[in-house]
């Protein structure tokens, strides 16, 4: 059917009103993306005879990438810290925190700003506060604590590298997790609550067959969200680790920094950095899916 | 009203003729408050001498954040007019990559250039024999060595002959004080200082003094490559050297700052502005007296010759793709003056190239480095050839396993030849 004048008009004005949106998007998200694609086939470097003339080099950047033993290091380092801090630390910590926030708590605001209070810290001076807290020596606050119980002290940083970027990242991002699971939990109907009390559900067998069931859409959410930005953390361990020692704390954000910005080699950086991509999408996808679920 | 008219006419006049003669302005990048200050006084010379107006552009401090943040400037097309380098093993990628401007004719015909030392001619050429940089500065490097705590221990002060002769001498240190007896900067965290301030030193002296073969390949297989390695396993696995504030985000800082100054490190290898900026007036933390306490030793050979290291310090050099190349090119002529140098010394320690700076009157009062700068001909150097970088990268990468005790020498080696082989392909190496 023939549209309208009027409807004309509305989809033009709609069209003026986004087009704003979508240079920016063009300009920032798309072109770059497409472009770091076309890099990944060149060896252009920053520096050396590469940079002068780069050329086209097929999939030579992808095979040496298969092959590199870094990568898949990084690929792997990657895997764990999403996992110990995204998904695990994270979340249950974060879910935790919403569960106990819903309940009538002395302390409830300073409770909630304490949560809150990493967010307010800047990746990078968190990460140097972090360093003054683990590094070694008989003088660094964890150490002194478990000297204090007659333990032996540590350079953390250097022991427990993986352990200590997760425990960091948990800190930093239980308050996001608070709060999209909070808002999760307030969409869930009290009355559901009070007539499984009335039917003789214990606590956890509300949680069980309530809450998660009815938060899984939340959840799924979250966790596409935690799982790609966690992917793409940088800053904070960067400050904490620069990928050492020897690579322990390597993730790919920092492999691709590393490659692109130490070795200068930009196509090789832009071949890790798609293949990150992919992988991003794929999780997305994943997850994507996994919302559509019936509950 | 006629007089508003007129009023408002030679304003217009005024603006476009301030517009005509508004001075032409060139970016130069610096960084560290240290380099910052010492250029105050030349930055004010070259506008007043050649009516530009200077815009001082401030970059981050750590070398290898600069570098990066340059050099991917310098790839955009956006670069500052001038800039320095924090490392001569940077100069000749830079060079391949087409970002700096000859000026080699520039520089031999200019008259202070005549009075340079010729090791640092030597280093500013290029390995297309065209010269990029301004060499006014250069870095004297040797052992630095606390004399007052091996006389009070009893132990020689006397310059070791070899290689074999210095363990030993850090050794000695290490069981009659309970000090760390040695350091080589290693590791990754240390930048390119693992390759300027530490592997540097030794190559020069083992059995495959030089890294690059005539036809300009790295020969990184050489059996000198794997004794230097030994050197590092040896001081690290008898715990001669402190390795835990190596692998640390700054390591200089305990080593060179705290113990070294404690007597807790009796010897490192150091330049000459560790009498100034590390240790001396310049310096947060200074040693009283510090070229009595602190005394110097050569680097020895591995059977033997003493060996002094010569390094462009932070080189200044004209970016190519500059709108205004020779107005730039002028310049950098200007830092290359011996006030300038003087200004450097003083405040970061460094060796003026020139020898005219030591009728300076300004430089014969930073006695510490006049001597120094006396014999600084002497300097032995690397011949420099284009994926030094990467080579440097390589060898902190092989230094900071062997800091973890992860390889012996040979595994510090292969580390250092797989990574320049990824980085640049396997033909690069020899």
């Amino acid at each position: 059917m023939a549209k309208t004048l009027q409807e004309r008009r509305a989809e033009r004005q709609l069209m003026i009103v986004l087009l704003p949106s979508l240079l920016l998007l063009v300009a920032f998200v798309i072109y770059p993306a497409i472009y770091s694609v076309y890099l990944s086939f060149t060896n252009e470097a920053l520096t050396g005879a590469a940079a002068r003339a780069p050329r086209l080099i097929g999939s030579r950047n992808y095979m040496r990438l298969f092959g590199d033993a870094k990568f898949w290091n990084a690929l792997f380092v990657t895997f764990v810290f999403v996992l110990g801090s995204a998904i695990i630390g994270q979340f249950v910590l974060g879910l935790v925190s919403a569960l106990a926030l819903r309940r009538r708590l002395v302390f409830r605001s300073l409770f909630s700003s304490i949560i809150l209070l990493p967010n307010a810290a800047p990746e990078v001076v968190a990460g140097f506060m972090w360093i003054s807290m683990l590094a070694g020596g008989d003088h660094a606050t964890l150490s002194r604590i478990v000297s204090f119980f007659g333990l032996p002290t540590a350079d953390w940083l250097q022991v427990f590298p993986l352990t200590m970027i997760i425990v960091v990242n948990t800190w930093r991002g239980i308050a996001t997790a608070m709060i999209l699971l909070t808002a999760g939990l307030s969409t869930i109907p009290q009355e559901i609550y009070e007539a499984a009390r009335m039917d003789g559900a214990t606590p956890a067998q509300m949680f069980r067959r309530i809450t998660v069931p009815l938060m899984m859409p939340t959840i799924l959410l979250y966790m596409l969200i935690s799982t790609v930005s966690t992917i793409a953390v940088f800053g904070l361990v960067y400050a904490l680790t620069r990928g050492g020692p020897g690579g322990a704390t390597e993730l790919i954000s920092i492999y691709i920094y590393n490659q692109s910005f130490t070795a200068y080699q930009l196509g090789y950086g832009a071949a890790v950095a798609v293949i990150t991509l992919l992988v991003s999408l794929v999780l997305g996808i994943a997850y994507v899916r996994a919302a559509k679920v019936e509950i | 009203m006629k007089k508003t008219v007129f009023g408002g006419l030679c304003a217009i006049l005024l603006g476009c003729t301030s517009t005509f003669v508004q001075a032409e302005t060139l970016r130069l990048a610096n960084h560290g408050q240290a380099g910052i200050d010492a250029m105050k006084s030349t930055v004010e010379r070259i506008e007043k001498k050649l009516g530009v107006t200077i815009e001082v552009v401030e970059y981050p401090a750590p070398d290898k954040d600069y570098l990066s943040k340059l050099l991917t400037e310098l790839g955009a097309g956006n670069a500052p007019d001038l800039f320095s380098m924090p490392s001569t093993a940077a100069v000749a990628d830079m060079v391949e990559a087409g970002y700096l401007a000859p000026i080699t004719s520039e520089i031999n015909a200019w008259e202070g250039y005549k009075n340079f030392y010729d090791v640092a001619k030597k280093l500013a050429v290029s390995p297309d024999g065209e010269t990029y940089v301004m060499p006014y500065m250069l870095g004297i490097q040797e052992i630095y060595y606390r004399k007052d705590v091996l006389e009070k221990a009893g132990i020689s002060t006397e310059q070791p002959k070899t290689w074999d002769d210095l363990l030993a001498r850090a050794e000695e240190i290490k069981t009659k004080t309970g000090a760390y007896g040695l350091l080589f900067p290693a590791g990754v965290s240390w930048g390119s200082g693992a390759f300027d301030e530490g592997f540097q030193h030794l190559i020069v002296g083992s059995k495959t003094p030089q890294i690059v073969t005539e036809d300009g390949k790295l020969d990184l297989n050489g059996e000198g490559v794997r004794d230097v390695f030994d050197v590092y396993k040896t001081l690290i696995d008898k715990d001669l050297m402190p390795v835990q504030p190596l692998l640390g985000p700054e390591p200089w800082v305990i080593p060179k700052y705290e113990q070294f100054p404690a007597g807790k490190l009796v010897a490192t290898t150091c330049g000459s502005w560790c009498y100034i900026f590390d240790w001396g007036r310049e310096s947060k933390n200074p040693i009283p007296d510090v070229t009595k306490v602190v005394g110097t030793w050569t680097v020895p050979g591995q059977t033997g010759g003493q060996f002094v290291l010569a390094n462009l310090a932070a080189p200044w050099a004209v970016n190519a793709k500059s709108a205004n190349v020779e107005l730039a090119k002028k310049a950098l002529l200007e830092i290359g003056s011996v006030e300038t140098q003087v200004s450097y010394a003083a405040r970061i320690g460094n060796i003026p190239s020139s020898k005219d700076a030591a009728g300076d009157p300004e430089f014969q009062k930073l006695t510490e480095l006049v001597p120094i700068h006396a014999a600084a001909e002497n300097g032995t150097f690397l011949k420099q050839a284009a994926g030094f970088g990467t080579v440097a990268e390589g060898v902190a990468r092989a230094t900071d396993a062997l800091l973890r005790k992860e390889v012996d020498a040979a595994g510090a080696q292969k580390i250092l030849v797989d990574y320049v082989k990824e980085t640049l392909g396997d033909d690069m190496v020899k």
